[in-house]
């Protein structure tokens, strides 16, 4: 169908459409008049991403004499690929219907290990060494070597990119990464390479949010950008914390021996170039006499994963002269490792800002500021000096170099944070030296900067007004949706008592009491009797998840709930638990129904959906705060209240209940689909906790579902569960409309005289 | 209970609060705990009449307005090819789920009543079909009777085995009753019909083969669940072309079930016309000694004698067990014959459009002669025949299509043509 939002024809590739489907669209495109950044709230199953690609591809469409840019950011390849293939189905509809003029370039930009076609390399089985085994037949040293030495393997891939040069383009269209890789082995092309030059000229650019957040990779790919692109955010709920991830960094004990034994290594290749071609080491110290600005200049395959922080004069200004020649640099190096050494080797937690730091660091071994910034831009140049190409073995030093260039770069917003052990593990000493980032809105900093519009959407952003203080930035359009529905096909119910009337609750004066811990057993026993198929519980941590199973198992508890499902609990261990996801969906399927015992905040909770029959309950055991005691969150609880002024309840607060709704909100994943949700905790009757569940989950909790115990939750979700088996009717009775077609819109819009109709 | 509510919001304390947003939010039906014993409350099914006696409440419109959605929610558009002879395999789950009493009193004996209503019924509305019981429970499936046209004997081998334990099996169920029906003639079309409590299944091997095997030998599988949508279920029933339903209560049980009872349309590939060979056997004389054929024993009198090999048999519709014969008698073929011709539904007369049309409406029902006006003399609600314009009352309307399954007013109206012929 296609219908007019103001002067833009919008073209949706489906007969009909939801009806906050066409709002969003409405808002979406106000953000982008204004040419300014959005924050939009929709619960996921509504068509979240169709909308935003149509409205988006048809906004270029209507502008064809500067058609903005989408650059859309996912955080999964496998979100990735869902996103493309929508795209192509919106893509062909256009084309049907306009012909050639709608064509457009869109395609999908992943790291090596998911675009290789080499047999060779792709079966290295690691990111980083699928990277180095790139390189090994890639740099432009090997490549130059081999061009004298027929026996230098190189890659064929690379090479007949190479030859054809810049007029390896791709015809317009829409590339998923396995088609990319389809037309690589067709054209003998590398798939890689010709999507990192394609990315500049595309339309539609889909990749990760690193791409754009981490500023090491940012840099080299999305340096070329212009100013008038569409970016995206899709599932952003996290979003603050890949921004601090991205700044963050900590350094262990192996980290340091690796650093040491990588720096031996490089005074030996140092040596024998010594030996054999000085004339190279004395052309790196001319090189950086000049600066660093000439790195633009290095083949595509030499370049390397950038600086990781960004400030542009850094560019610009020289090294600074000792660190110039090798041998120095490396002598430095070896006492900042030294200096990191001994400050693991304390025995009391220490906490220090960062100017404090970089005093330390200047007065014990002379490095100062200006030096550490440097460190890792240096490291880069020396190991292109020195031809190394087997980059996977260097990432000790890497770590280090990028923990001593964020350091010498930044003044405000970060912590070094030295804990001789684990917090939880007082017993097993693993000191570590952590460099935490506090404030999310230095990493998206430039991105709000340099980009005209940015759209941060996902399913749960409650409490909306939250968002912008955290991140640091005006939007323009921030709205909530709600979804339109034509049955009350979620449940959410609070239950706040056991079945004999007392509190549950995983406070922590109260999460051992044996009572509660009975209490919750029986909960999850009754459940699992009167719900079919795939039910999911959701706890606060692994170590409470252990310790409750564990008490189920003694009191027969959970041999009780083993006659009824089976039960599958995840690990920190992503092969188990894949594994263990994969065994609970085959129970599901042939019937005998299973259990998944799951972590808040775990990769569960944030990846994997729990749709139609997988997921008919999910139990949110406890509300899930973050492990309050850490000094990285205290850190950082200090640094909001003193910086945005948010307080630290509140912030924890949002933090638990935007991970509870996630988790929750796996259950549901389209509007045919049905599921309740069961959260266990006194707590969660209180106002200030419940309001800031996102609103698609607060307007079906119905007043009588607050404030339940057991018995009233089992009858509940008995006849719940009876009701949403009944035949319906999709498209909605005559009363709520949730599926509106062409006419509908149409007359919908001269009705409210939204504006004049075109057609 | 006003009273007490009033008294209770006085209180400032939390939890009535709460309780009583509870009440509030139910208010517009019945209390939660009301709601499990609503069936039983009798004494809220009398009223008073004018004279202050107490009569039952008249609850017939009701009940035809049940019965009317029922029989249009079918697609009664003619001659759709029926499948007449059915052979049903009944599965009930006596798994420990049926012993769960959400269903008053249990659900396995509330299931078990509307099985018996059910098994009446199918025969009733498919004289040519038969029709077995299998049982699940402790995790295998056990057959309890097995194919055969005597409702009697069915309903009484049902009710002597009751109990309930295990778990359930949906695969060994599916096995057994495979190997059963892939034995049946392939004129006939093979059913089954699961009640199933539980809402998991403890199978032995991979449960999708069998659905596939089952597809693959067109057995059509139903599921009546009575709790909850299970997705295996829901699979077999899409797989296999059969229906899933899921009780709501106990008349909404009995509805679901009786959806069963009309034949299906036909599986397309057996659609085509074929002939079966069937005997009319004869009834055996009284008091004569013979040996059955089916029960291997002798028996007094009663049975019928197949007109091929002269073995007797106890009851009609069977199959010779001698000679392999289908044997029927004539009226069965009369009475499933209905299913191909079913009478068009008749259109329901508002009392509004009567009094616009006052001399085209007779006083009395064409069917019962009854007067079609209220007491009080207002004129209550009718339908009338499309075809013949007769007017009769609802029960009447009930009656002609469920069991008479002729028009009388068609009827008539053929039998009087050639005299109204003769008169022009």
């Amino acid at each position: 169908m296609k219908f007019q939002i103001e002067e833009v024809t919008v073209y949706f590739p489906y007969d009909n459409i939801y009806p906050e489907q066409y709002s969003y669209m409405v808002e979406l495109k106000r953000a982008l008049d204004a040419k300014g950044h959005a924050l939009l709230e929709m619960p996921t199953g509504t068509g979240k991403t169709i909308a935003l690609l149509s409205l988006i591809t048809s906004y270029s469409l209507s502008k064809p004499s500067n058609p903005p840019k989408l650059l859309y950011c996912t955080r999964t390849v496998h979100e990735m690929e869902k996103t493309l293939a929508e795209l192509r189905r919106l893509h062909s509809y256009q084309v049907s219907l306009l012909g050639t003029s709608a064509n457009y370039l869109a395609l999908g930009l992943s790291s090596r290990k998911n675009l290789c076609i080499n047999p060779s390399v792709v079966s290295t089985e690691s990111r980083d060494s699928v990277d180095a085994a790139c390189r090994k037949l890639t740099a432009s040293w090997v490549r130059a070597l081999a061009m004298e030495n027929p026996n230098v393997k190189t890659c064929e891939f690379y090479e007949n990119y190479e030859k054809v040069g810049s007029e390896a383009i791709l015809p317009p269209g829409v590339y998923t990464l396995a088609d990319l890789k389809v037309f690589g082995k067709e054209k003998g092309w590398c798939p890689y390479f010709l999507a990192r030059h394609m990315v500049q000229y595309a339309n539609v650019v889909v990749y990760s949010y690193q791409y754009l957040l981490d500023p090491k990779v940012a840099a080299i790919i999305s340096k070329e950008m212009q100013r008038e692109s569409v970016v995206v955010f899709d599932e952003a709920h996290n979003i603050d914390n890949v921004c601090i991830e991205a700044l963050s960094v900590s350094v262990r004990r192996q980290t340091l021996e690796g650093a040491s034994r990588n720096l031996s290594r490089m005074a030996q290749e140092i040596d024998r170039f010594k030996a054999t071609d000085a004339g190279r080491l004395r052309a790196e110290y001319n090189r950086l006499v000049d600066g660093l600005a000439q790195r633009g200049n290095l083949p595509i395959t030499d370049t390397w994963l950038s600086n990781p922080a960004l400030p542009d004069d850094i560019l610009k200004e020289a090294v600074p002269g000792n660190i110039r020649r090798a041998e120095h640099f490396l002598s430095h190096l070896r006492r900042l490792v030294q200096y990191l050494k001994g400050r693991l080797q304390t025995e009391n937690v220490e906490k220090e800002g960062l100017v404090a730091f970089v005093a330390s660091i200047y007065t014990q071994v002379g490095i100062d500021q200006k030096m550490l910034r440097f460190c890792y831009d240096r490291l880069h140049s020396l190991m292109l000096t020195l031809e190394i190409t087997d980059t996977d073995e260097f990432l000790h030093i890497q770590t280090i170099c990028d923990f001593a260039t964020l350091v010498g770069t930044y003044t405000r917003g970060f912590s070094i944070i030295i804990e001789p052990f684990d917090e939880r593990m007082p017993h097993i000493p693993d000191p570590v030296i952590q460099l935490c980032c506090h404030d999310a809105s230095l990493a998206i900093k430039p991105v709000f900067d340099r980009f005209q519009s940015v759209v941060i959407t996902s399913g749960t952003l409650s409490p909306i007004d939250l968002y912008p203080r955290l991140l640091n930035f005006n939007p323009v359009v921030s709205h909530s949706f709600k979804m339109s529905l034509t049955r009350d096909c979620i449940c959410p119910m609070v239950l706040t008592r056991g079945s004999d009337q007392l509190p549950v609750s995983t406070k922590f004066d109260m999460r051992s009491d044996p009572g509660v811990v009975r209490n919750y057993g029986r909960l999850l026993l009754e459940m699992v009797s009167v719900v079919p198929d795939g039910v999911v519980c959701f706890f606060v941590s692994y170590s409470y998840m252990d310790g409750i199973v564990n008490s189920w198992n003694e009191t027969g508890i959970l041999k009780e709930i083993m006659q009824q499902k089976l039960v599958f609990i995840e690990t920190p261990d992503v092969v188990e638990t894949t594994l263990a996801l994969d065994n609970y969906r085959r129970a599901c399927d042939c019937g005998r129904g299973a259990v998944f015992f799951s972590v808040a905040r775990g990769k569960v909770a944030e990846g994997i959906d729990f749709d139609s029959h997988y997921g008919r309950l999910v139990i949110m055991f406890g509300v899930p705060f973050q492990y309050t005691l850490s000094r990285i969150l205290l850190a950082r609880l200090e640094y909001l209240r003193e910086t945005f002024q948010i307080k630290e309840g509140d912030f924890l607060t949002f933090d638990a209940l935007r991970q509870a709704a996630q988790c929750v909100g796996r259950v549901i994943r389209s509007k045919a689909d049905y599921g309740m949700m069961i959260f266990a905790d006194k707590r969660y009757s209180r106002h200030d906790k419940r309001s800031k569940l996102p609103g698609w989950i607060l307007s079906h909790l119905r007043d009588a579902h607050l404030n339940l115990s057991t018995d009233m939750a089992v009858h509940i979700a008995r006849e719940f569960l009876r009701k949403m088996a009944q035949p319906y009717d999709k498209a909605g009775g005559s009363g709520r409309k949730t599926l509106l077609s062409q006419e509908d819109l149409e007359k919908m819009m001269t009705n409210g005289n939204i504006q004049e109709m075109l057609f | 209970m006003n009273n007490s509510k009033g008294k209770r919001s006085n209180g400032d304390e939390h939890e009535d609060e709460d309780d009583e947003e509870e009440d509030e939010a139910n208010g517009g039906g019945l209390e939660a705990w009301e709601r499990a014993y609503a069936d039983e409350r009798s004494w809220e099914s009398l009223q008073e009449d004018e004279s202050g006696l107490l009569r039952p409440i008249d609850n017939k419109a009701t009940y035809h307005a049940q019965y009317r959605r029922r029989i249009r929610s079918t697609p009664s558009t003619a001659r759709i090819q029926k499948g007449l002879i059915r052979y049903l395999y009944i599965v009930v789950d006596l798994s420990r789920a049926a012993s769960e009493m959400d269903f008053k009193p249990s659900r396995m004996a509330v299931v078990a009543k509307n099985v018996e209503a059910f098994i009446r019924e199918f025969f009733d509305q498919n004289p040519l079909s038969q029709l077995g019981l299998v049982f699940v429970k402790d995790g295998v499936a056990q057959c309890l009777t097995e194919l055969g046209g005597s409702p009697d004997s069915h309903i009484k081998a049902l009710m002597g085995k009751l109990e309930c334990s295990g778990e359930a099996s949906l695969q060994n169920a599916l096995e057994l009753v495979y190997g059963y029906l892939k034995q049946v003639p392939s004129y006939g079309h093979r059913e089954v019909l699961i009640l199933y409590s539980a809402l998991s299944t403890c199978d032995p091997g991979d449960i999708m083969e069998t659905i596939q095997q089952c597809k693959k030998s067109k057995i059509r599988c139903s599921v009546v669940g009575l709790s909850a949508e299970i997705f295996i279920c829901k699979h077999l029933c899409q797989e296999t072309g059969g229906l899933y339903s899921i009780a709501l209560d106990e008349s909404h049980l009995k509805e679901l079930l009786l959806e069963h009872a009309p034949p299906p349309p036909a599986i397309a590939e057996f659609a085509i016309a074929s002939l079966i060979k069937m005997g009319f056997p004869q009834r055996a004389a009284e008091g004569v000694v013979s040996i059955c054929s089916c029960h291997k024993e002798p028996k007094v009198g009663g049975g019928y004698t197949c007109p091929r090999c002269k073995a007797r048999v106890c009851e009609l519709p069977t199959e010779c067990c001698v000679c392999g014969l289908t044997l029927v008698s004539s009226p069965h073929l009369a009475r499933s014959y209905h299913h191909l011709f079913p009478i068009t539904l008749f259109s329901e007369v508002s009392p509004s459009y009567s009094s616009k049309q006052q001399q085209r409406i007779p006083k009395n029902c064409f069917g019962c002669q009854q007067s079609l006006l209220n007491p009080g003399n207002k004129p209550g609600l009718f339908v009338a025949c499309p075809k013949c314009s007769q007017f009769f009352c609802l029960d009447c309307d009930i009656y002609i299509h469920e069991s008479l399954h002729n028009c009388p007013g068609c009827e008539s109206l053929r039998h009087s043509k050639p005299v109204i012929d003769a008169e022009e």
